[in-house]
């Protein structure tokens, strides 16, 4: 499936996207040319040779803090994930499985959790817990499990009640194989698609509490702080937000580009999409010049 | 003519006033099934989060060295020593009758705190769901009108990239534009429109656009959807056929069958919305409910933290509720089934 998503343009798109930005998080801090947190030149400086991306308000590197401060954000917001997958999912298949008082209260509890403020309950759970970088992540993760208890749930349905299923154990099909032929290939591509607009409203919403100063604290570098104080000298350096605002879209039209490009290659239209694109590009299809079929007025028709 | 009546039995009119009583009683039951368990679980989320917090109020109102006793006391004095549910229904039963119990940090009435700001929400939020509704049911009639032409491909692709931009991050490039760069409108602050609507505008507005995006994207988007599928239905081919102009027929036939879909997209868009508000306030410098909760929340003000979000619960619960009313008002058929 993966093979497949890149072979649409988005998907392309989306594989150099996320792949530069995991780059960041993971060798960021390593690459950076200054350390993030001291003073290296004059304040509020623009772009020059020796500070590509200029300095901030106390004369620190931005370009070193935006390298050392992708670690926390890209890598908060797949902690963010992960933590709502295992949240949600889980109740999600207990959901079909484990009887319908479960069930019934496990609907209402998604049904609330969708109709909250999201924004406000995830700075309110983080401050209120502690401030710190785990509550928001965990804060942020609770929130958006309900994502995955829809996802997990409806996979589990279509699976548990299909006759194909059904037939497939009666002709003496193992488990194993049911799961990977059957239960794997419907359930990957929405699960996949869950996965990555999660992680675009992880991204955002973890750039939102920083940008707030929530669930860090001051020093630390990360992509929604140093918005903030660029906000701050606004006035002074008014090309200066566009930095971090540059690298926070990039990394959510990655995450959804990369959707995208699974949703339009998974299914039945899917497979169509793609062999269509196949023989195109083997030479086999001349198109037809768009043919029109219609009736003049006072016509007849047959 | 005579008409023959029989003695005892119900009127054909006053069976129809039974039968509309039954119907909008159904109705009322209906609303209030999905909505009182969605309050009721919204505010005792809202109540356990302060409690598992483990805050009290000794921090704020005694200082950092204060001795065991005279935290005990406070925290004896606030019943935050009572047991769990004891707490929790004394809670929801002063919120239902309006006390949202008084902050930790100076003792006040939460609500008097809250009033004045949650105009400054409400408006920003309002101007935005105006905005969202007047341009993405404009957006969506136009791409529906010219549907597989350039000008539903442009609306189509906009809507795609708008829906993606963060509030924070537009709310930072319109100030960047319009008030940095082109100094047309104020970057920050709020003027009460008592003080006449024109300043009063222009400074909810680049925060209401912020806010608007989203909302204007979907509603496009469901709107296009719904009126692509409706004009493809029978009744309309049915109604161009028998001669009726094509503005009864978009508003009667195609429209009101196409548009419940996108009214309610804002059911869901109107929590997003308030949550917005946390960040835009900051970005703008407005004093508005979201800026309070934030204080409030990194201070420990624990009280003031559960006011502001069991009040977020009983605004989307009643936007929710609303729209349902509309929208059963309009597709009669959405109040059937579930």
């Amino acid at each position: 499936m993966l093979r497949n998503a890149i072979r649409v343009p988005s998907g392309r798109i989306a594989a150099v996207l996320l792949g530069i930005v995991f780059f960041l998080a993971i060798f960021g801090p390593v690459l950076a040319p200054d350390a993030p947190n001291t003073t290296v030149g004059a304040q509020l400086q623009g772009p020059s040779g020796a500070h590509l991306l200029g300095t901030d308000y106390v004369g620190r590197d931005v370009l070193s803090r935006m390298l050392a401060g992708s670690t926390l954000s890209v890598l908060g917001a797949l902690m963010v994930v992960v933590i709502a997958f295992v949240v949600g999912a889980i109740p999600g298949l207990l959901s079909v499985y484990l009887g319908r008082a479960f069930e019934w209260v496990s609907l209402r509890v998604v049904d609330t959790m969708i109709a909250l403020p999201f924004l406000v309950f995830a700075v309110a759970m983080t401050a209120l817990l502690g401030n710190g970088v785990v509550q928001s992540m965990f804060a942020v993760g609770i929130l958006l499990s309900p994502v995955f208890f829809r996802v997990a749930r409806s996979s589990a349905l279509s699976v548990a009640r299909s006759q194909y299923v059904e037939a497939a154990t009666l002709s003496g099909a193992s488990t194993a194989w049911v799961m990977r032929k059957h239960f794997l290939a419907k359930v990957l591509p929405p699960i996949s698609i869950a996965l990555s607009t999660t992680m675009a409203t992880g991204l955002v919403v973890i750039a939102s509490l920083t940008f707030l100063g929530i669930g860090v604290q001051p020093p630390t570098a990360t992509w929604g702080g140093i918005l903030a104080a660029d906000l701050q000298y606004i006035a002074i350096q008014p090309l200066a937000p566009l930095v971090p605002v540059v690298v926070i879209l990039a990394a959510v039209l990655g995450c959804n580009l990369f959707a995208d490009a699974v949703r339009d290659v998974s299914g039945e239209a899917g497979r169509q999409l793609l062999n269509a694109r196949a023989a195109k590009k083997a030479g086999r299809v001349t198109r037809v010049p768009r043919a029109r079929i219609g009736l003049r007025k006072g016509g007849e028709l047959g | 003519m005579a008409t023959v009546s029989i003695a005892g039995a119900p009127s054909r009119g006053s069976l129809l006033i039974h039968h509309r009583a039954r119907q909008f009683a159904g109705a009322i039951w209906r609303l209030l099934a999905a909505f009182i368990p969605v309050f009721l679980l919204g505010s005792f989320f809202t109540f356990l989060l302060g409690s598992i917090s483990g805050l009290n109020p000794a921090p704020l109102q005694l200082g950092d060295g204060a001795s065991l006793s005279a935290v005990h006391a406070l925290e004896q004095k606030w019943g935050l020593t009572r047991p769990f549910f004891d707490q929790y229904f004394t809670w929801l039963g002063h919120v239902l009758s309006g006390n949202l119990g008084r902050s930790w940090a100076n003792n006040n009435p939460v609500s008097t705190l809250l009033e004045g700001r949650a105009i400054i929400t409400l408006s920003a939020a309002g101007l935005a769901l105006l905005i969202g509704i007047v341009f993405g049911f404009a957006l969506g009639a136009l791409a529906a009108r010219y549907q597989n032409t350039w000008v539903d491909r442009l609306v189509t692709i906009l809507s795609a990239t708008i829906s993606t931009l963060p509030p924070f991050i537009v709310g930072v490039v319109l100030i960047d534009l319009f008030a940095t760069s082109l100094h047309l409108l104020p970057a920050a602050g709020y003027v009460s429109l008592g003080q006449g609507f024109e300043p009063w505008f222009s400074h909810i507005i680049l925060p209401a656009v912020a806010l608007s995006f989203d909302t204007v994207a979907d509603v496009a988007r469901q709107l296009r959807i719904g009126l692509v599928s409706a004009k493809r239905q029978h009744y309309v081919t049915g109604a161009v056929v028998r001669g009726l102009n094509g503005r009864r027929v978009f508003w009667v036939h195609t429209l009101r069958n196409a548009v419940s879909p996108s009214i309610a997209v804002l059911g869901l868009k109107f929590p997003a919305l308030l949550g917005g508000a946390v960040v835009t306030e900051s970005i703008f410098q407005l004093s508005g409910y979201g800026q309070f909760a934030t204080q409030a929340a990194v201070q420990g003000d624990v009280p003031s933290v559960q006011a502001v979000l069991v009040v977020a619960v009983i605004l989307v619960v009643i936007f929710n509720m609303v729209v349902n009313v509309i929208l059963n008002a309009l597709v009669p058929s959405a109040s059937r089934g579930t």
